[in-house]
């Protein structure tokens, strides 16, 4: 083991003398959050830009688990020519992601609301703690922080950063994250938390309310809550009464965190505008399909 | 230092970011593995604590400040692993270094975890650094094995090698 020189060891010393101003701005206030925005920004364009090479690969990994399903068809495709299967790739992809925006049509017909389609193009950077993934839309198509994102069924997460061209998300997975939630058997009221790969713990705030495993949860209300209502959050998976009488019940995810690709952002107040045409109640899907 | 060096250290920074959050937290979700941290400390298994030191402080602040949690913290971290890293340098065996770069990362993330954990933000726990050290040892080590010889090969090549101090050159020192 090497032993550190006198202006190392100095260097050190400044360098953690640094890093805790650093913590103790952050958490004091806003001093900081000009040198998040910029830094944020910066990256976004980095993956926006460098998505072209990664995206592919990104979706290759994130089929691999479904990879035996396809096993078959796969092997029925080898067998056709070169042309014939580009096609049928491609035609794939198409109904893929016809689907996906179909998905977030009947999501935004049935809030009545504009859903704006968007691409993950980057997860949280760094380690794996930040539960955050980057959109290839930003501020120029309409988004702003706050806005609920979909998959077109459940609940994604709320638009915590945007520039120009990306957006920012934190996924309501995120265990530090709350939603306010309703049962949609019982309408109970509740608070769902995040809890990672796990989904969620929904705690209804009336604690003589029954909860089934099974029950559907949606977000809601609107008012004080982050998020758009009538988003499916999740299912109950199992329910446990401690002691003391409080429920507390586990939610499988509607959505699944680590299989994010094509999402919406809720158009909640205010018109999109930009290059992207949203997919509203009023706009066709094809209007959406500029991709 | 010179200007090929830091041109490199950055553009080797924003690749292992730009692959980080595109394919490795895909792959890893919600295993802290970091390419980015795993760079620093084959950087500074390669070139010392000094050098270890001060990428480590510079590449935690940058990711850092594009997160969502505070700003300093993988500053910290990773500045701790490059002077460790870098002092604990065999420079003869990839594989031991690599395994080296493997467990100093590890610890990093999880010393990352209890630190978030302590200022209660990202939601970090402290359950979940104990729970994730051996899945980010084996995602680090995997990461290492690749890097850490790529690394080196880079830092000992003529244009990006450590400009040595004259006595040094003319082996007087020695």
């Amino acid at each position: 083991m090497r032993r550190l020189t006198r202006r190392q060891r100095v260097s050190a010393i400044a360098l953690t003398v640094l890093a805790l101003c650093f913590i103790t701005l952050d958490l004091g206030g806003g001093s900081l959050a000009g040198a998040h925005d910029g830094v944020r920004g910066s990256l976004g364009s980095l993956y926006r830009g460098t998505d072209t090479l990664l995206g592919p690969m990104r979706r290759f990994v994130q089929g691999v688990p479904h990879a035996a399903t396809n096993e078959s068809k796969i092997r029925a495709l080898q067998q056709r020519n070169a042309a014939l299967q580009a096609t049928i790739a491609q035609e794939q992809a198409d109904r893929s992601t016809s689907k996906e925006l179909a998905a977030l049509k009947l999501g935004s017909g049935a809030l009545g609301k504009k859903v704006l389609p968007a691409r993950v193009i980057a997860f949280g950077p760094g380690q794996g703690f930040d539960w955050t993934v980057t959109l290839d839309v930003g501020t120029a198509s309409g988004v702003k922080l706050g806005m609920t994102v979909t998959d077109g069924h459940g609940v994604v997460g709320r638009v915590v950063h945007a520039d120009r061209g990306t957006s920012l998300v934190l996924l309501a997975v995120d265990p530090g994250s709350g939603v306010g939630a309703r049962n949609s058997r019982t309408a109970a009221l509740g608070v769902a938390t995040g809890a990672g790969t796990d989904g969620f713990t929904f705690v209804p705030l009336d604690p003589h309310t029954t909860i089934h495993v099974g029950d559907t949860i949606n977000t809601g209300p609107s008012d004080g809550s982050s998020y758009v209502a009538g988003l499916a959050v999740g299912t109950v998976r199992s329910v446990r009464t401690s002691a003391d009488g409080t429920i507390k019940a586990t939610l499988r995810p509607a959505v699944a965190p680590d299989t994010l690709d094509l999402v919406g952002v809720i158009l909640s107040g205010g018109e999109a505008v930009g290059t992207r045409a949203p997919v509203g109640t009023d706009n066709s899907l094809a209007a959406g399909g500029s991709r | 230092m010179t200007l090929a060096r830091v041109a490199a250290g950055m553009a080797a920074l924003l690749t292992s970011l730009a692959v980080q959050a595109g394919v490795v937290s895909v792959v890893t979700l919600p295993v802290p593995v970091s390419l980015p941290a795993v760079l620093v400390a084959a950087v500074a298994l390669s070139d010392g604590a000094g050098t270890g030191m001060a990428y480590g402080f510079a590449a935690g602040l940058i990711t850092d400040l594009g997160s969502t949690h505070p700003a300093g913290v993988l500053a910290l971290c990773w500045m701790a692993v490059g002077l460790i890293c870098g002092l604990a340098a065999d420079r003869h065996s990839v594989r031991r270094d690599a395994l080296l770069a493997a467990v100093i990362c590890a610890l990093g993330a999880a010393a990352a975890t209890v630190v978030l954990a302590v200022l209660g933000r990202s939601g970090a726990s402290f359950g979940d650094a104990v729970r994730y050290l051996v899945p980010t040892l084996i995602g680090d080590a995997v990461l290492a094995l690749v890097l850490v010889p790529v690394v080196r090969v880079f830092l000992r090549s003529d244009a990006l090698a450590a400009p040595r101090p004259p006595a040094v050159l003319l082996g007087v020192d020695s």
